[in-house]
């Protein structure tokens, strides 16, 4: 059962592993994959993913690393505004995630980077003071807003946003695990509303071509 | 019958820094497992007190091998974890399949170092030790890569 659950997981790692650079030295084993790697990054080519029907603005009044209440509509309407949804405790994607935008962001001019709002809702808020949060994003970019508060009101605001998490639980060696958004929402500044989504595969450079337009509320 | 299928892994760790292949030319056969590791980094913490880590293990002989544990003297521990859907979940193996490989990359698989001795920075290298069931041990060296390093670009 455990065999054959990794054996399957493997092979979508594989498949998603896109262009990782590791030939097998004609052993052939493998057969067949490589085709499917091909069709998987033609496929995944643009990193944007344009909404026919955009989203509300979740209207989530949290608290922010300063232990200051933060209402996010009011703080970010007008505004460009990227929304992601993760937790610290998270060694890989979120901190993949934040960092691909704050070097996207470098990219910008100084008065483009003042008006986005980058904002990290945790979904971890139990671990995720304030004071944790804010120690956090300072080592990622210091103009990112972080937001904590009560669960279930992010988790509220997150399926609005088509987004699903789950509380933080414990698993079976007593460790917490916790879920993270697969999934950066963009809030134009025209209209507040979220028009554009990435997927976690989005890179540095797909934000840094995309940022500029973003900012302007056009289509990236 | 086992030594030598450890040294060769034991040579490939040596030089899994980059991206490159190692293992080439075994002519190994006889229903035994014989790992290599490629591709391994790990992206820049945030902070000392989490990180991840990522790498191929190349599985050129005939038998599956299960990677069981990883220690390092870098970390507290270093657990295996599998990640679904934005869950993780700590798994006690992973197994690298005969003529296979096991690829932990970001968004999938993983190794992940808790409470570090302090916080690798770009251009260092994590010691850790590959458990496996059958081969033994495997020594890598993890370079320590930028926090948005990317291995299908290289940067």
């Amino acid at each position: 059962m455990r065999t054959r659950s990794t054996r399957t997981f493997a092979a979508a790692a594989l498949l998603a592993a896109g262009a990782l650079t590791l030939t097998a030295c004609g052993s052939g084993d493998d057969s067949g994959k490589p085709v499917a790697v091909v069709s998987e990054e033609v496929a995944s080519d643009k990193a944007a993913t344009v909404l026919d029907q955009p989203f509300e603005k979740p209207d989530l009044v949290l608290t922010d690393t300063h232990g200051k209440k933060y209402d996010l509509r009011k703080e970010t309407a007008g505004r460009p505004t990227l929304i992601y949804f993760g937790y610290t405790h998270c060694p890989d994607v979120c901190p993949l995630t934040m960092n691909n935008l704050a070097v996207a962001k470098k990219s910008l001019p100084k008065a483009e980077q003042d008006e986005l709002r980058v904002v990290f809702v945790t979904t971890d808020p139990d671990r995720d003071t304030p004071e944790e949060l804010g120690s956090w994003l300072r080592g990622i970019d210091p103009q990112f807003i972080g937001l904590t508060g009560d669960f279930s009101t992010i988790q509220a605001g997150a399926r609005t946003l088509g987004i699903a998490i789950e509380p933080t639980t414990k698993d079976k060696n007593g460790k917490l695990v916790s879920v993270h958004g697969t999934q950066v929402v963009a809030f134009s500044p025209k209209t507040d509303e979220g028009y554009v989504v990435y997927g976690e595969d989005a890179t540095v450079d797909d934000y840094t071509k995309d940022l500029p337009k973003l900012i302007e509320g056009q289509n990236p | 019958m086992r030594r030598p299928a450890a040294v060769i892994p034991l040579a490939a760790a040596v030089l899994a820094g980059a991206v490159l292949l190692t293992g080439c030319g075994s002519t190994e056969s006889g229903g035994k497992p014989d790992l290599s590791v490629t591709s391994s980094y790990m992206p820049q913490p945030v902070t000392a007190s989490l990180a991840a880590g990522f790498l191929t293990i190349e599985n050129k002989g005939d038998a599956a091998d299960q990677l069981t544990s990883v220690t390092s003297d870098a970390a507290a521990s270093v657990t295996l974890h599998r990640t679904e859907g934005g869950a993780m979940e700590e798994v006690d193996r992973l197994t690298v399949p005969a003529h296979g490989r096991l690829v932990l990359r970001s968004g999938g698989d993983h190794l992940m170092f808790d409470h570090l001795k302090s916080k690798p920075v770009e251009g260092q290298s994590v010691p850790v030790d590959l458990h496996f069931a059958t081969s033994g041990d495997l020594k890598v060296e993890i370079p320590v890569k930028p926090a948005t390093y990317n291995p299908a670009t290289g940067h």
